[in-house]
């Protein structure tokens, strides 16, 4: 083996890698860390007029974790990301502090002798999804199995969504929720990585053939040849069909907004763009006319206060909400989550934390929110133009589209900015199902980001070559 | 609520926002230097030319950026010079039009090939193709930038 001149360090051994430290992530996480301290004191201060944190063992668990994760990325001495991780973290420790400061009786569950409240389970899930994320981040190093089984992906998922259908606990009236024994789960929120998965490794297979093999429309609009879409378009008229039928309006919106993404970046055509919004205002129009509930979204985004009591309820306390708040918040646990006893945001650990956050820590919190939405996204647009291959990059891109669209669609929604469609906050809200995807998300982009990693097996030849080496059809 | 207590708890709020604000300002100020590095980097390219396994020079793993015209071939005046027993001189051009690149063989005696198959007129290429000229097998993947 001829190696350059200039390393002249022992090789690793196999199996065991050599550690990389990662300063840059190191103190980012400490920053972070500092930062929610000061939050758990400010919340525990202003509950027992003492200065001590709120929750003391939940911040130390919380700071361990993170540093746990720190650490065998450090071990594992691969090339990945140092941004990412505390930016998930930093959005992570917020909602922690938030569901801590909520009443721990809004969500209690048994698990063998404890009883937990929703901080506690909110900071169980975390510490699954931590170790979810590291174990992706260390352990992904081939693509091959992602892009190849690309169908197989989307029917399980499709196949998941498709059993919720049908077996699904109805919650709120929308069924969504899949439970099997003890354990439940939302699989819209999985199928949207998976969705994305599918998404790329399509759009990279036939990119050069949806970008110049082009079909002339009308004049001079051209799109891609028809039965090059047929397949995508079939896989997400699928995944809209199911969703929109279960009522889950936000995946919908979610999945078609991250599809024109990838597609634009895959081709690079405006038209294919500005064809898709065409094509989704002609679909939402046709669901409005279709579906009463749809309606209903509609008319409480437009006059809230036309049924205040009850359809706009919600969204005017989270409006009230955002108000109290004004340009600082009324600080942690100085806000109003009860009123005689009751929620006045119901959903509000779901569906509203961004309003929590505007209470008590005013809009200078909810813009310290989004942009470490921005800092995820800018993130790994980053790491999907520095990837190497098409896949690699449209997957990037997706990845991060997705977190990033989600905030935007559930902001917007608590802000009466757009229609309230009920989908969970990346990494705040509490859920076991939204923080394990996301999870998955911040691990591929982790692994992704990996330039070093072991290079590709060549790819398979192209479709045509393959059709003309076996006339017998396809192998 | 006495004067002292109230003084702590605003302190403890405002110090809480400040402090949010700086872990971003801090995560920001990674972002961007990680964006000027990239600019400066000098494989920021259109494209590179990997080297997968090859019989003499190029040597296997070398990586070439390329132009947006990069000629393949045994004479010393390609882009990459390609020294395989079976390369004509003048062997294949790579070209960046528009939106992908293009892989053209240039009549050569033993041909081109992208992922196993013979190169015909001009070829679109996507990144993570591989082509092979003689047993000089090279993978295009995306620049950095």
């Amino acid at each position: 083996m001829t190696g350059f001149a200039g390393d002249l360090r022992a090789p690793a051994l196999p199996g065991f890698p050599r550690p990389r430290p990662r300063p840059r992530e190191l103190g980012l996480l400490v920053a972070v860390v500092v930062a929610l301290a000061v939050g758990s004191l400010s919340l525990g201060l202003e509950r027992t007029g003492r200065l001590e944190p709120a929750d003391l063992p939940a911040l130390a668990l919380f700071a361990g974790g993170l540093l746990t994760a720190h650490g065998v990325l450090v071990l594992a001495g691969r090339r990945v990301d140092e941004i990412l991780l505390p930016a998930a973290a930093f959005l992570g420790g917020i909602g922690l502090l938030v569901m801590e400061r909520l009443p721990q009786d809004l969500l209690v569950q048994e698990v063998g002798p404890w009883t937990l409240g929703l901080g506690s389970l909110q900071l169980a899930w975390l510490g699954v999804a931590l170790a979810v994320a590291t174990a992706i981040a260390v352990a992904l190093r081939s693509d091959r199995w992602l892009r190849l089984y690309k169908y197989t992906w989307a029917a399980g998922g499709l196949a998941l969504l498709a059993l919720t259908f049908v077996f699904g606990s109805e919650v709120n009236g929308s069924r969504l929720t899949l439970q099997v024994g003890p354990i439940g789960g939302q699989p819209s929120e999985l199928l949207k990585v998976i969705l994305v998965i599918f998404f790329a490794a399509y759009l990279a297979e036939n990119r050069a053939l949806l970008a110049d093999l082009r079909v002339r429309l009308v004049g001079a609009i051209t799109v891609p040849p028809l039965p090059y879409l047929a397949p995508i378009g079939a896989m997400l008229t699928l995944a809209l069909g199911i969703v929109v039928v279960q009522r889950d309006l936000g995946a919908a919106l979610l999945f078609y907004a991250v599809f024109l993404g990838l597609l634009f970046l895959a081709t690079g055509r405006r038209t294919d763009v500005a064809l898709g919004l065409v094509l989704f205002a002609a679909g939402f129009g046709l669901l409005a006319l279709l579906f009463p509930h749809v309606q209903g979204r509609i008319a409480v985004w437009l006059d809230p206060w036309a049924d205040p009591l009850g359809d706009g309820y919600q969204l005017i306390q989270a409006l009230h909400a955002f108000a109290r708040g004004g340009l600082v918040g009324t600080g942690l646990g100085a806000g109003l989550p009860e009123i005689g006893g009751r929620l006045p945001i119901p959903a509000v650990h779901t569906d509203f934390p961004l309003a929590a956050i505007g209470e008590e820590l005013g809009m200078t919190g909810v813009a310290a929110v989004l942009a470490a939405y921005l800092v995820i996204v800018g993130r790994g647009l980053r790491i999907a133009a520095a990837a190497r291959d098409d896949f690699r990059a449209l997957l990037a891109a997706g990845l991060s589209l997705v977190v990033g669209v989600q905030a935007a669609i559930i902001a917007g929604g608590n802000l009466k900015l757009i229609p309230l469609t009920g989908i969970t906050l990346p990494f705040v809200s509490y859920g076991g199902s939204s923080l394990l995807a996301n999870a998955i998300v911040v691990g591929m982009l982790l692994a992704l980001s990996d330039r070093g990693a072991a290079p590709l097996a060549p790819p398979r030849p192209p479709r045509l070559a393959r059709l003309r080496r076996s006339p017998g059809g396809p192998s | 609520m006495d004067a002292g207590l109230n003084l702590a708890l605003w302190v403890l709020r405002f110090a809480f926002l400040a402090l949010l604000w700086i872990a971003l300002a801090l995560m920001a100020r990674a972002l961007l230097r990680d964006v000027r590095a990239a600019s400066r980097d000098p494989a920021a390219s259109l494209g590179r030319l990997v080297v997968v396994a090859s019989s003499g020079q190029p040597a296997p793993g070398a990586v070439f950026a390329l132009d947006a015209v990069t000629t393949l071939g045994r004479d010393l005046g390609s882009s990459v010079v390609v020294d395989d027993p079976y390369a004509s001189a003048e062997h294949a051009v790579l070209t960046f039009r528009g939106r992908a690149w293009y892989v053209e063989d240039l009549r050569s005696t033993n041909g081109t090939q992208v992922n196993g198959a013979p190169v015909v007129g001009v070829t679109t290429l996507a990144y993570g193709d591989e082509i092979r000229i003689g047993d000089v097998r090279l993978r295009l993947e995306r620049g950095r930038g």
